[in-house]
């Protein structure tokens, strides 16, 4: 990260409000909580889906992920890693189940919800354009790392959501969007 | 197009193509409400599965055992034996030690607070119908102490 001075300001302005919030959010600020929840949710989600979990399962993993912190939030030893303990906490909790379900898992296709009919899908299509276009190209690995890279979360967090050392995740996240942008016309 | 662009175009399309469901930021921003500080926490220590004696319906179940961290514990160990599948669980338990305790069963679907039983004489209880999913099981202790199990999916 030492090449890279502007995400670790960016790391450290987050984390410190991170930290904030945790404790407001120890003293029963629900405001505080749910701000936490905003920033988080879409990282935690992302996990899920990087470990091929469909809805269910993936929604079951996010909020075990929350419950996790809600038992341990005034036992939290560092509250500005509460999202990198979320992300680690996400990631285990896939890695359980998929070893629960290995027999019926399935991966879950790029787009693909039950919820999206077909002309809403064609719709989001023609909206999201050449980079749409181009994610759905992509190898899925690289894919689900650059739907992690896209979530506002800091390096560390992402280090902990991947499971790899912090220092790994800037390179990674050059190579994906390099792959990315090969695709871009 | 430069990266951070190209970032957000990843971003929008993500967010377009596979929102997170309303309900789980629901239920997540909720999540506070299920604190209970004035308990302590007995964590998950084995999660493995049981083949029931013969006679017994159900199948195989689960086995698992929540521990305090803290020594000397807090509370007592809870040991559970999960039977049954379909939309409810059969939880049968104990206490160990032994102790007399009140039950109240965490679950979205049950309303809270409520005392869904008492432990039996040598710490037993056994809860015939809890809903599937997420649960959490509270022991409220003589004196007013209180052991609370970590979250798990029955």
């Amino acid at each position: 990260m030492a090449g890279d001075p502007l995400a670790t300001l960016r790391d450290d302005a987050l984390q410190d409000d991170t930290s904030a919030l945790v404790a407001r959010a120890r003293a029963g600020d629900g405001a505080a909580w749910e701000r936490l929840v905003e920033r988080y949710t879409g990282l935690l989600w992302s996990i899920a889906r990087a470990h091929g979990l469909g809805d269910a399962d993936a929604g079951d993993v996010v909020q075990t992920s929350w419950l996790r912190l809600v038992e341990r939030i005034d036992a939290l030893d560092d509250p500005s890693a509460a999202g990198c303990w979320l992300a680690a906490t996400a990631r285990n909790e896939c890695r359980g189940l998929a070893r629960r379900r290995t027999r019926d898992l399935a991966l879950m296709p790029f787009g693909a919800r039950a919820a999206s009919g077909p002309d809403e899908v064609a719709v989001a299509r023609e909206r999201l354009g050449r980079v749409g276009a181009a994610l759905e190209v992509l190898p899925r690995r690289c894919r689900t790392l650059l739907r992690m890279f896209a979530q506002a979360a800091s390096y560390a967090e992402l280090a902990a959501a991947l499971g790899v050392p912090v220092g790994s995740v800037g390179p990674t996240r050059a190579r994906c969007l390099a792959a990315l942008r090969r695709l871009v016309p | 197009m430069n990266d951070e662009e190209l970032m957000a175009g990843a971003r929008a399309a993500f967010d377009a193509l596979d929102p997170v469901p309303e309900g789980v930021l629901a239920a997540a921003r909720s999540a506070l409400a299920w604190r209970a500080p004035a308990a302590a926490l007995a964590e998950l220590r084995h999660d493995g599965a049981v083949r029931p004696a013969a006679g017994v319906r159900g199948g195989t179940g689960r086995s698992l055992r929540f521990a305090c961290a803290a020594e000397p514990a807090a509370g007592p160990a809870v040991e559970i034996e999960v039977t049954g599948d379909g939309r409810h669980r059969e939880i049968t338990g104990r206490l160990v030690p032994p102790a007399s305790a009140e039950i109240v069963v965490r679950h979205r679907d049950v309303p809270a607070g409520r005392t869904a039983g008492r432990t039996g004489q040598s710490g037993m209880f056994c809860l015939p119908e809890v809903p599937e999913g997420l649960v959490s099981l509270l022991f409220r202790l003589p004196g007013g102490a209180s052991v609370v199990t970590s979250w798990v999916r029955v």
